[in-house]
């Protein structure tokens, strides 16, 4: 599938890739050492992100199932820990335990009516249910506290240093996304693969594609749900914005700007996007105006992304 | 609950139900005709909404002040929605799909950004126009009677879109071009102009919307997202890409939420997704829709 041009072939097998990851892991490792505070607490928070984006983009490039919903389970995960530690008083395994297996229940129960449409309706429904999970958290306020969410939660003091939650975050998310990197690439990933080429055609072999495509969106939930978990850990607070459809559309944007058909495109992405946001949001007010031009021109000039251009260029793949 | 009070909800839940079908018929004939799902298309009735109120403000407080609005208002979206499908939809045709949803969804981010740039974020308020000033007695029940001109004027677009779609030349060419985009071609169709034509149809219908609910409600920003998710819920129980079922369905929508609204106000919301859920669960392309 791949041609490989003369110029940039060394970048491509196990050597070069080795070296790639030693390099990558080294920094991340020592990154505390390199960076100042308000960097390293902005790394965290692209770290959690990336891993919200990988788990997004298991439906969305990998089984081509656009979602506008992820947000709504990243909640979930957000506030199953945070009731948890806030309000039940429990410890930090088990409410950290308890997020992802929340929010692959609610993924279940959501993704089971999701499935039954495709394309349109599927994304539709995706929005419309993130929507009633916005709804219930603002409205219920005896168990989430509504519109003033839930802060100062009681985090262990392990956490209070920013090192100490830097270091959590990196291992978490490294193991999370190496999982789903395993996934998808186990015959259960190809399959999901084959289902977004040519839904029909896997049918005909006999898989059941609606199982399939349930089982992406609860997995994709429940890794949503680990990174709410580690976001309302590392704020010690949630607030019903994390449910809402912008939070949505900035997963999306992630992987699109990364690229959404390479695996580290949607880590590239979010990488990208936290810095942008970060810099150019400290000067204007119009951010939204800028998210607006960015998703326009992205989509009309760029539509593989970052990982998908870089890819096309240096190896001149398909 | 009185046979009076349950009177006053079905007709409140109608008018509100007919603002909802003039945006849910854009969003579906757009749909069926261009297969693009449109999530700008409750920000261009939010445009609406805020053109009514500024031409309303900007011009001599006549009469007619809000009847030039509800003139200038939708020609207006039209020519935006012109723009966009232009300009940009246009490229991503026989694109996956995922392009144009991400696409509409900056759309919603920049038109929204606009508004609260040239209006800010206050909520704007249009006076009832004349002559439906005050209420008719219905029943023994104090009417509003913008609510009935409302109600008057969503089956009056509902018999003209039929009447356009159905019985004329034109809506002959849109259903050639629905139905078979190549063949359309071929006979000799200029289907890029059809698209832009309908898409501009539907963002007239839109902005049309936009000018007749600032009366009734308020004008602010955040109109777009909540009135989309009311239009898809109306699609989804009527069937996308039909003009019944958008009617019908919003019908059905507002009477929920009138009596949502009325029984209990807190989870008014959660009926209309309820209904959508059972829907899809018994009949899943929606009560007038085909299986696809």
């Amino acid at each position: 599938m791949e041609e490989i041009s003369d110029k940039f072939h060394w970048l491509r097998g196990r050597v070069p890739r080795a070296i790639l990851t030693v390099v990558v892991g080294g920094v991340m490792i020592s990154l505390p050492l390199l960076i100042g505070k308000s960097w390293l607490s902005i790394t965290i928070e692209m770290l959690i992100m990336a891993l919200a984006a990988c788990s997004l983009n298991l439906m969305l490039g990998y089984t081509g199932m656009v979602s506008f919903g992820p947000a709504g389970l990243y909640a979930v995960g957000a506030y199953t820990t945070a009731i948890l530690l806030a309000k039940a008083g429990m410890n930090i395994v088990p409410s950290m335990v308890a997020a992802p297996i929340m929010a692959a229940i609610i993924g279940w129960a959501v993704g089971w009516i999701c499935v039954r449409r495709t394309q349109v309706y599927f994304a539709l429904l995706t929005l419309a249910f993130s929507q009633i999970i916005w709804t219930v958290i603002f409205e219920w306020y005896a168990v989430t506290g509504g519109d003033d969410g839930i802060s100062s939660i009681p985090t262990p003091d392990f956490f209070f240093s920013l090192v100490n939650s830097y270091y959590f975050c990196l291992v978490l998310v490294s193991l999370c996304i190496f999982i789903i990197w395993k996934i998808v690439n186990s015959p259960f990933g190809r399959t999901l693969q084959a289902i977004r080429e040519n839904p029909s055609r896997v049918e005909f072999i006999g898989v059941n594609v609606k199982r399939y495509q349930l089982a992406a969106f609860v997995l994709s939930s429940l890794f949503l749900g680990v990174a709410g978990s580690l976001y309302c850990v590392f704020s010690g607070s949630a607030f019903p914005d994390y449910a809402h459809w912008t939070k949505s559309t900035d997963m999306l944007v992630m992987c699109l700007l990364g690229g959404i058909y390479n695996f580290s495109g949607p880590i590239v992405g979010t990488a990208i996007y936290t810095i942008l946001t970060k810099t150019i949001s400290k000067h204007t007010m119009q951010w939204n105006l800028i998210l607006g031009v960015i998703i326009v021109l992205l989509v009309l000039l760029m539509r593989n992304g970052v990982m998908g251009f870089l890819s096309q260029k240096l190896f001149r793949s398909k | 609950m009185t046979l009076e009070a349950a009177l006053g909800q079905i007709l409140s839940g109608i008018s509100l139900g007919m603002v909802w079908f003039l945006i849910a018929a854009g969003l579906s004939i757009i749909f069926g005709t261009l297969k693009v799902l449109n999530l700008a298309h409750g920000s261009i009735y939010m445009l609406g909404g805020f053109l009514c109120y500024h031409v309303t403000s900007s011009l001599p407080q006549t009469p007619w002040a809000f009847w030039m609005a509800l003139i200038i208002a939708p020609v207006i979206t039209a020519a935006v929605g012109g723009l966009i499908e232009i300009l940009l939809l246009r490229r991503l045709y026989g694109l996956d799909m995922i392009y144009q949803y991400i696409l509409t969804f900056g759309l919603i981010l920049i038109i929204g950004e606009v508004c609260k740039l040239v209006w800010g974020v206050g909520y704007n308020t249009v006076a009832v126009p004349w002559p439906f000033k005050d209420t008719v007695n219905l029943f023994g029940l104090a009417f509003p009677k913008y609510n009935l001109f409302l109600i008057g004027m969503g089956i009056a677009v509902f018999v003209g879109l039929r009447a356009l779609i159905g019985a004329t030349g034109l809506g002959g060419i849109i259903r050639a071009v629905t139905h078979n985009r190549e063949i359309a071609s071929a006979l000799g169709i200029n289907v890029p102009t059809v698209y832009t034509g309908v898409f501009m149809l539907g963002c007239w219908l839109a902005g049309l919307a936009g000018t007749l609910m600032p009366p009734m409600s308020v004008v602010a920003l955040g109109a777009d997202l909540s009135v989309i998710i009311d239009c898809f819920i109306i699609v989804v129980i009527g069937g996308l890409g039909s003009l019944s079922g958008a009617f019908l369905g919003s019908v059905i929508l507002g009477l929920t939420t009138a009596f949502g609204l009325y029984i209990i106000p807190k989870l008014a919301v959660a009926f209309g997704f309820i209904l959508m859920i059972i829907v899809l669960i018994l009949r899943p392309w929606g009560l007038l829709g085909e299986p696809d």
